[in-house]
């Protein structure tokens, strides 16, 4: 085949002739390297503009309108305001820290706001600072894509290709730009990749590569799907290399530290199992939370199954990108083929294929999906199509190796049903798609929310909201120390029985917003909001304001 | 206030000592991380006729056991017998190495070898860096070179230092010795694994940057050059580590070869006692060597730091050993802040890297020398780990208390041939 000759991830076995001539005399004493060194040669200048081409579009993409759409989610603002917590408090969070993720997003964002010149107000208000991170580490994650892809490929166009689906897809813009662990989560393991893909691999490389994928796991412990495939690429890359014991054994060391730490953490406060070994599910342990219980937990919740009707499926992110995940979900396939059919002398399909499809396992697999679980997928898929791609046109004249996909950029872009950069609006009327649409100001909307709050509110009301605002609440004078989320008014011992005691006279306020009606009812299975539903009953509506979809509220109670 | 500055002291001492440790991790892994640094190690595939002439100086006390072998050796070495001359340099109240030394030379003597002679000397002090003062102006030969009595010499490593000295024009030479009998003792194998990432890796950096303690033995110096700095510090316990660093003071460059196919065999002291009173001796002269301020006089700031950072290890042992008791201690039983305990069980964690490092260089030791390492090894190893950190943290404690104490004398190493298969043969088997 015609890309044969071309620079990649080549493996070559003792003894072999490496690919394009020369054979290396075996050594009398040392094995030689399993991978020729200086197979990936540096970024030519046609490499380098595409590379700078794709971190451009990245900046362009993420960055335009960043604080503006989406929403601000629930979960950003938690995030937030753990990271809130760590620089204002020292603590993990501000409510009883349960182990529900491992801390390691939270500590990065917290080290983002802290030498900022105006912390967590830098760029507005907590979740923009989060947000500009995002911007920053899109832009790294580019990068690192662009050069992963290169150097498991050989290939620009597959590098190309497979960024502009990670910049541009607008599930990517959608999700990439929010406050979410799993961005820093992919960017970590790209990085624990590429130093897997170092031009000769050293002991130093497998030791940043472990390091990378343990911070990886503490930061979202999802990334636990990527390590087989790491430690496959790993074992490629040292395979009878003279440094091949050190490095296997050194890159798991690596990736025990920031778990073992995490681990460590828990033992020192005598919260890692709980109370009696007692694992029963229906029984969780009440004197102390405890991460072994949370874990087991976690694995044991299950929801239906994605494919049902109702799913984030095809409620959300078939509407936001169908195209994307339908040559996705191809292109994982043909690379799983091609990946077992070639792995000894190209193993770059297996191990992106293998990747995507044990993080889609995860999804599939019938436990807990959010709506923004899908982020992970987005840059696998885009390195599964940019794979597939190179080597489907392989066979062609270079000039139309460069024209088809080119083509297929400009329909995903021109044609508004794609929703990439024109959709269709509600007149009927072709319009700049909402992630850019310079009108459709949809934060804006809860930053009017606070800004009722703090002209009308007393600062020592009690009040019930949503975690988006938390941090504009806590992190900028007056302080609204009363202010909780629902969440932990319903569930946390602190919050519902000392503050609230169950009893809705006990609210002054209720922030509220169509979502934050929703997740109330979704998380009432046991009835433990029953009293803020109560407290939502004997209210009147002082606030309100709608956009779309959106409806945002205040209530005084009582 | 009291608490704040403990914890303090606690945070900043492990991060001072997670720092270190890493960095004697790098050290440890330098040759094996860095390609070209093991190309260089590595000795020439094939070697230049001999040209360079060499005194071998062999200075032994009390060796009535292995001497004789060791003498035989070297004579039988693949040199020309005109291009070497050997000293088997005794004090004079040490009769029986002396007689044993002559029974060997008549006996070589009939085969029609002469160049071996015995230097006596009867004047204080009686240790070896004085013996190998005496033995200098004796010499002749172009190169100087010193093997202790109970060295397995490598027949070709003359060929290899002639080749090396011409090819490279460097004046001195250190190539690689190594301890074998990894199983004979519970301290043996870590013992012997120190010496491997010594000479394998470790001293490659030191020669790099240009400060270097040198070895014992298996060194090769220009005689002229030697004569010119004047000799070895007779009153110095690591007189080896003082030249080595007097000599990268002077400009010199330095190659070290560790070739595992040519390095010199060695043994571990027999007994807890004897290895005590060798690293006591070691550490004491690291102290002493640190004391008399060569470091000093390295050209760069990078040199000075790095043999200041040599020298000063005995002393950062002794507080580590401590320090490991202390950090365990804070961890379980000290009720500190839950930071305060995280930051001080990172110099724990990098001691679980040395020892997973050190796992994985008795595979590596055992592969270059065609043994076999076993996971039972390795387990042993384990178990000795700890108490051998201890036992080097004790030899440090007392090194530092006989230097404060003023006791300079020198606590000789007791040798019984353990690495040589019933006295001869240059492949070993250990059992």
């Amino acid at each position: 085949m015609s890309h044969e000759g071309r620079p990649r991830l080549v493996v070559v076995h003792d003894g072999d002739r490496p690919p394009g001539g020369r054979a290396t005399p075996p050594a009398p004493r040392r094995p030689q390297p399993a991978i020729i060194t200086g197979r990936f040669p540096r970024l030519n200048r046609r490499g380098q503009i595409a590379l700078g081409a794709a971190v451009f579009t990245g900046l362009l993409t993420h960055g335009w309108h960043l604080f503006q759409y989406p929403l601000y989610l629930t979960d950003e603002g938690i995030y937030m305001q753990r990271a809130w917590s760590l620089v204002r408090q020292t603590r993990l969070s501000p409510y009883t820290y349960d182990y529900d993720h491992a801390p390691g997003g939270w500590i990065q964002l917290a080290g983002w706001a802290f030498p900022l010149p105006n912390q967590f107000e830098t760029f507005g208000n907590a979740v923009n600072t989060g947000r500009f991170l995002m911007l920053l580490v899109h832009l790294a994650s580019v990068a690192l894509l662009f050069e992963i892809m290169r150097r498991l490929s050989g290939s620009i166009l597959a590098a190309s290709v497979a960024a502009f689906l990670y910049n541009v897809s607008p599930l990517a813009i959608y999700y990439q730009r929010q406050v979410l662990l799993d961005n820093l989560m992919m960017f970590w393991t790209l990085l624990g990749m590429y130093c897997l893909l170092g031009r000769d691999l050293r002991i130093r490389h497998a030791l940043g590569a472990g390091a990378a994928l343990g911070i990886a796991l503490i930061t979202k412990e999802n990334a636990v799907f990527f390590v087989p495939s790491l430690l496959y690429l790993l074992h490629r890359r040292i395979k009878s290399s003279p440094q091949r014991r050190f490095a296997t054994s050194l890159f798991p060391f690596a990736v025990a530290i920031p778990v073992g730490v995490y681990v460590l953490y828990a033992i020192l406060k005598n919260e890692l199992l709980p109370t009696g070994f007692d694992f029963d599910l229906n029984n969780p342990p009440a004197d102390h939370v405890s991460l072994l219980y949370t874990l087991w937990w976690q694995l044991n919740r299950s929801q239906g199954s994605l494919l049902s009707s109702g799913s984030y499926l095809y409620t959300s992110w078939l509407i936001k990108d169908t195209p994307f995940l339908l040559f996705g979900l191809l292109a994982m396939a043909a690379a799983l083929y091609w990946g077992f059919k070639d792995r000894e002398h190209d193993p770059g399909f297996l191990i992106v294929a293998t990747m995507t499809a044990a993080y889609a396992f995860y999804l599939v697999r019938g436990s807990v999906v959010l709506d923004f679980y899908i982020a992970p997928m987005i840059p696998l898929f885009a390195m599964c199509i940019g794979l597939v791609t190179d080597r489907l046109l392989g066979r062609f004249r270079p000039r139309l190796r460069i024209a088809v996909p080119a083509v297929a950029a400009s329909v995903l872009l021109l044609v508004p049903t794609t929703h990439y950069l024109l959709t269709i609006n509600t007149e009927g009327r072709v319009a700049v798609a909402d992630q850019y649409q310079p009108r459709l100001n949809l934060t804006r909307m809860q930053e009017q929310q606070v800004a009722w709050i703090r002209k009308n509110v007393p600062a020592n009301a009690r009040i019930i909201m949503d975690d988006d605002l938390w941090s504009a609440l806590h992190d900028v004078r007056p302080f609204y120390p009363s202010a909780h989320s629902h969440w932990n008014a319903s569930s946390d011992p602190a919050v519902r029985d000392k503050l609230f005691a169950k009893n809705w006279r006990n609210v002054d306020y209720i922030i509220m917003s169509n979502k934050m009606r929703q997740a109330i009812q979704g998380n009432n299975g046991d009835g433990r909001e029953n009293w803020i539903l109560a407290a939502l009953k004997n209210s009147t509506m002082v606030w309100e304001t709608s956009q779309g979809g959106i409806k945002l509220q205040i209530y005084r109670v009582g | 206030m009291l608490t704040f500055l403990l914890y303090a002291a606690l945070t900043v001492v492990s991060i001072l000592l997670t720092v270190q440790s890493a960095h004697v991790l790098y050290l440890m892994l330098y040759t094996w991380d860095q390609p070209e640094a093991e190309a260089k190690a590595k000795a020439p595939d094939t070697f230049l006729p001999p040209e360079l002439s060499f005194t071998v100086m062999l200075p032994a006390r009390h060796e009535e056991n292995v001497i004789k072998t060791t003498i035989d050796r070297v004579v039988r070495c693949d040199y020309p017998p005109d291009l070497l001359e050997v000293f088997v340099i005794c004090s004079a109240d040490d009769t029986g190495t002396i007689d044993k030394a002559e029974e060997e030379i008549a006996e070589v003597a009939r085969e029609g070898v002469h160049n071996v002679e015995v230097i006596v000397f009867d004047d204080q002090p009686i240790n070896k860096p004085h013996g190998l003062n005496t033995a200098l102006p004796h010499a002749s030969c172009d190169v100087v070179t010193i093997f202790d009595a109970e060295d397995d010499i490598h027949p070709a490593i003359f060929q290899l230092v002639n080749t090396v000295m011409i090819n490279d024009r460097v004046n001195v030479v250190q190539s690689g010795v190594q301890l074998m009998n990894y199983q004979s003792t519970w301290y043996s194998a870590l013992n012997v694994l120190e010496y491997f990432f010594w000479f394998k890796s470790r001293l490659h950096y030191h020669a790099l940057e240009g400060a270097i303690p040198l070895g014992g033995n298996t060194v090769f110096f220009q005689r002229e050059l030697l004569v010119r700095l004047g000799g070895w510090d007779d009153h110095n316990l690591t007189e080896d580590a003082d030249l080595g660093l007097r000599v990268s003071a002077a400009g010199e460059r330095v190659r070290v070869v560790y070739d595992d196919r040519y390095v010199t065999r060695e043994e571990t002291p027999p007994t807890l006692g004897q290895f005590i009173r060798q690293r006591t001796r070691w550490s004491q002269g690291f102290m002493q060597t640190l004391h008399k301020g060569t470091w000093k006089q390295m050209p760069t700031r990078k040199q000075r730091w790095l043999a200041f950072y040599v020298l000063a290890f005995p002393h950062g042992q002794a507080l580590l050993g401590v320090y490991l008791i202390v950090s365990l201690a804070t961890m379980f039983l000290l009720k500190v802040p839950v930071l305060v305990a995280l930051v001080s069980s990172l110099p724990v964690l990098m001691l679980l890297a040395h020892f997973v490092t050190q796992a994985v260089g008795l595979y590596e030791f055992a592969d270059a020398h065609g043994l076999q390492a076993t996971p039972r090894a390795v387990l042993r190893m384990a178990v000795a780990w700890y108490p051998y950190q201890l036992v080097l943290a004790y030899a440090a404690t007392r090194a530092m208390r006989r230097q404060l104490a003023g006791r300079t004398n020198w606590e000789k190493t007791q040798h019984v041939g353990a690495h040589r298969a019933h006295g001869e043969g240059a492949d070993i088997h250990v059992a």
